[in-house]
């Protein structure tokens, strides 16, 4: 086929006697709408090699080369074509895609089994790729679907293993109908192709006769697929059945031969491998969410006269478990209750003691009429022994707000870092509370301390995660406590919720993306005087500041 | 008030509320205004979202504080969250027919804005839509872990600063791997969404009402985006990642020759106050990327007006800009947007608009 180029053409002709002219030129020409691939137009040649192309309707079966290259947004295709060979090449002209299009000659035994050997090699590898990119159920059962459609059947049906009487099936055709459903296993069963697939019987996909015409009503309405006869293939993953897929043909089209089956069958091996592959994976991960949503920290309640924040950030971004724990709890005669804690190390098995002494902390706050901290601290050290070779840092407390808007705040802890108190005059101040690990010697101390939060102030408790942040400008450096305690002096007039996503950003940009340890951060305020607005401060530090608190 | 429109004088009042970091009256005003029959999206885009894009431009200008900015911020957020609940209490059918198709929101690795993910999620959760949102900054892997684990029909992605558009790349490409389209969304993502489609993303939206009418104008959306990333650039962009820190030590102590007024006197109070020359850096190469001059012109039409206004002489960027291009005379991408910036810095050229 030669090049476009060299001088332009020149015409005087009314638009009627250019239908005619075209129909005079030996190359067919198929005129399509650029947007949605409707078929606008053609001449006589296509209408020879298409003789149910209409105009008006999308290429579809009825010139399914033509369809298929648009689907793929390819711009020349080369195919078998009822026996011969198909070249066509894409032009545009405005709102027009041009497709012309001409047959070679008959193609011969070795040169057409070559063709047709790449279409179902490309077909192959393109069901790969888009089966092997998901991991969810749902989303591979309709990728499969939709991938079989229009290459293999005209309209085709996925039906999941059964888990109960029911089972789960999805559909994708005729077109671009997509649909999913449930269905009864027993009406399935009636056909003996498709209960044996289900079980993992069917070794070799089969065409089921017409004996049984409406058991499979329930997946795809008569209208459709009137009399085809479908093919029945097996999807399975190393003898464990992973679901049935079913394909009918419209009956403009040819019956399954044996290509057809060995075509599926080799599909069907990938199929069955990537949907066993994400009906594994869904389990997991659904047990997985399950066991995260009792680990997580709940949400902080609401508590009057008094302003609660916090922020989490676990080391396996993915998996959303930690080490670190935090929980506030309402107390019954006004205030709240509170702890937090960091497990040594990370990951699951920190995850899991955290877990433990969260329940252990509430178990106690249940059965304890008056909160004795030291005591609890003492059972915990115990029972984390018990538990085995981690230990664990950890601050419990209460926070009660008085009548003049102050919140008296008492707190015990165990070898966790120093809780930091931002005061109404804008300053930093640690609160010492020393003391052992919990959980790491029978016989630890613990300490405890009890201060005031006037209106406007705040307390911060922050995990190590934090402070030992690697980043800055070489990558190296740990954020550290100086860092931390600026950060934090320069959100005076913040609310508690607003301090500690303030202070989650500033640590998660100075690690730039790098890996972090598990970052949990608890603040708690006391709310500041009503009529009393932030004071506009002026331009605290000489220079500019520009970060990303950069303005939305 | 007055019917089912946002009055002037409502703004004015929400202003207000944001200035003085008031959330009970800023979440009564907007609650009354969707209880007086206002609808919640109204309240949310005409109300909310202006008055926050007016924060941003009150820090910028250095009217305030970043604590304002932040206090301003959460008020905002709390209004949002109250808004969107008197929305569903008063059980009015979803606006549109989202049709329960799953959506998963997220805000682009390193993006720290959330307030427009957190409309967008209301906004279509109102429409119909069945909404995950998964918050600020959300690294690639925590995006994969819940498209495999929740299987959305789309990742909605929010991007507020051009500098991250790198990161958003990756992102975006891991949905699109996994076979799930992208729509991105924010300013980050350039004019009309030019550097949007340019990663690859499948559609894009201007603002959230945008986005709920573009789903439900084709639903489900399709994989139709085709990044233009090319690999020349993502060499080129590799080599400044590479640099940086050398590069930026190496501003860092230029800066100090040529403006000593800038950083304090302590360690962290100058990084402080040379901070802003990372965000040059990751702007410069964030231009590279996406191979468009824009990305780092209006970047220094923002550090032009943002230094301005704190009585610093932005005269320090033309000198910053010059100090690179002698670092990098060997890659020719870079030196390319470096070029461009010099010419917008001495109004040679217009600029291609400044912020907000």
């Amino acid at each position: 086929m030669a090049d476009d180029g060299g001088g332009a053409g020149a015409w005087s002709h009314t638009a009627a006697q250019l239908g005619e002219l075209l129909d005079l030129v030996d190359e067919a020409v198929v005129t399509c709408d650029r947007a949605d691939g409707t078929v606008l137009g053609f001449n006589r040649a296509a209408a020879r090699i298409f003789p149910r192309l209409r105009t008006g309707r999308p290429a579809g079966t009825a010139a399914a080369p033509l369809a298929h290259a648009q689907a793929r947004g390819a711009k020349r295709f080369s195919a078998a074509h009822a026996g011969r060979r198909l070249r066509g090449r894409l032009g545009t002209v405005d709102g027009l895609a041009v497709w012309l299009l001409r047959q070679a000659g008959r193609v011969q035994g070795a040169d057409a089994a070559l063709v047709d050997e790449r279409g179902r090699s490309a077909f192959l590898e393109e069901a790969a790729q888009r089966l092997g990119a998901s991991l969810h159920h749902g989303r591979t059962a309709r990728t499969l679907v939709e991938l079989v459609t229009p290459k293999l059947a005209d309209v085709s049906v996925v039906v999941l293993p059964a888990s109960g009487r029911r089972t789960d099936w999805h559909r994708a055709g005729p077109g671009d109908a997509r649909s999913s459903g449930e269905v009864a296993v027993e009406a399935l069963e009636e056909v003996p192709e498709v209960a044996n697939a289900l079980y993992g019987l069917q070794p070799r996909p089969a065409v089921v006769g017409a004996r049984e015409p409406d058991a499979l009503d329930h997946l795809v309405p008569a209208e459709f697929v009137r009399g085809g006869e479908p093919l029945v293939a097996q999807l399975a993953a190393g003898g464990v059945p992973a679901g049935v897929l079913i394909m009918w043909r419209g009956p403009e089209r040819d019956r399954f031969d044996d290509a057809d089956v060995e075509l599926a069958q080799r599909f069907a091996v990938r199929a069955g491998l990537a949907l066993a592959t994400a009906a594994l994976y869904s389990q997991q991960a659904h047990t997985l969410a399950v066991l995260q949503a009792g680990m997580a920290p709940a949400p902080l309640p609401a508590a009057d006269g008094l302003r609660l924040g916090a922020a989490y950030r676990p080391a396996a971004e993915a998996l959303h478990i930690s080490g670190d724990f935090y929980h506030v709890a309402p107390s019954a005669g006004g205030g709240v209750t509170f702890f937090f804690g960091d497990v040594s190390g990370k990951g699951a098995e920190a995850a899991v003691l955290a877990g433990h002494l969260r329940q252990s902390m509430r178990t106690l706050a249940m059965v304890a009429k008056d909160s004795e901290p030291l005591r609890d601290l003492r059972l915990l050290n115990d029972i984390v022994l018990s538990d085995g070779h981690r230990f664990t840092t950890l601050v419990t407390g209460s926070a009660c707000p008085r009548d003049d808007g102050s919140v008296r705040v008492e707190i015990a802890g165990g070898g966790h870092l120093s809780p930091l108190a931002l005061r109404g005059d804008g300053s930093v101040e640690e609160i010492p509370c020393e003391g052992t690990l919990v959980g790491a010697v029978p016989d630890p101390g613990f300490g405890r301390t009890e201060f005031l939060l006037e209106p406007g102030e705040l307390i911060l408790f922050y995990s190590d995660g934090v402070t030992e942040a690697r980043g800055g400008a070489s990558g190296r450096e740990m954020y550290g406590e100086e860092r931390l305690v600026d950060a934090l002096a320069s959100c005076t007039d913040m609310q508690a919720a607003s301090v500690a996503e303030r202070l989650e950003l500033l640590t998660t940009e100075w690690l730039a993306g790098r890996p972090h340890d598990d970052i949990s951060l608890l603040t708690l305020q006391a709310p500041p005087r009503r009529g009393s607005p932030p004071h506009p401060q002026p331009e605290s530090r000489a220079g500019p500041r520009a970060g990303k608190d950069e303005g939305p | 008030m007055n019917g089912t429109r946002i009055t002037e004088a409502a703004r004015a009042g929400f202003d207000a509320c944001l200035a003085a970091a008031d959330e009970d009256a800023a979440i009564d005003l907007a609650v009354g205004l969707v209880a007086s029959g206002v609808s919640a999206e109204d309240v949310l885009l005409r109300l909310v979202a202006p008055a926050q894009l007016k924060v941003g431009e009150l820090w910028a200008s250095g009217e305030w504080t970043v604590a304002q900015e932040h206090a301003a911020t959460h008020v905002s957020s709390r209004t949002v969250d109250e808004v969107a609940s008197a929305a569903r209490a008063t059980a009015r059918p979803p606006a549109g027919s989202g049709a329960q198709g799953r959506v998963l929101v997220a805000c682009s690795d390193g993006e720290w804005h959330v307030l427009p993910a957190r409309i967008l999620t209301e906004v279509l959760r109102l429409r119909g839509f069945d909404v995950r949102s998964l918050g600020g900054s959300v690294p690639p892997d925590g995006i994969l872990s819940d498209v495999h684990r929740n299987g959305p029909d789309v990742v909605a992605l929010s991007c507020t600063l051009p500098w991250n558009l790198p990161l958003a790349y990756r992102q975006i490409e891991t949905c699109r791997w996994a076979g799930v389209p992208v729509i991105a969304g924010g300013s980050g993502f350039g004019p009309a969404g030019a550097w949007a489609y340019a990663l690859g993303a499948d559609l894009y939206a201007a603002d959230a009402r945008d986005a709920a009418e573009a789903l439900l104008h084709r639903w489900p959306p399709v994989l139709r985006g085709e990044s233009s990333v090319g690999a020349d650039a993502v060499e080129a962009y590799a080599m400044l990642v590479r640099q940086r820190p050398a590069l930026l030590e190496y501003l860092a102590s230029a800066l100090r020759d040529v403006c000593p007024g800038l950083g304090g006197s302590s360690g962290t109070e100058q990084e402080e106050g040379t901070g802003f020359l990372g965000r040059l850096l990751d702007s410069l190469a964030a231009a590279v990327f996406v191979d468009d001059e824009r990305v780092f012109t209006r970047h220094l039409a923002f550090v032009r007006t943002y230094l301005a206004a704190r009585s610093a002489d932005s005269r320090c960027l033309l000198a910053m800009t010059d100090a690179l291009a002698g670092r990098l005379n060997e890659s020719p991408r870079a030196l390319d947007k470096l070029s461009a910036g010099r010419r917008f810095l001495t109004g040679q050229e217009d600029g291609s608009g400044s912020r907000g």
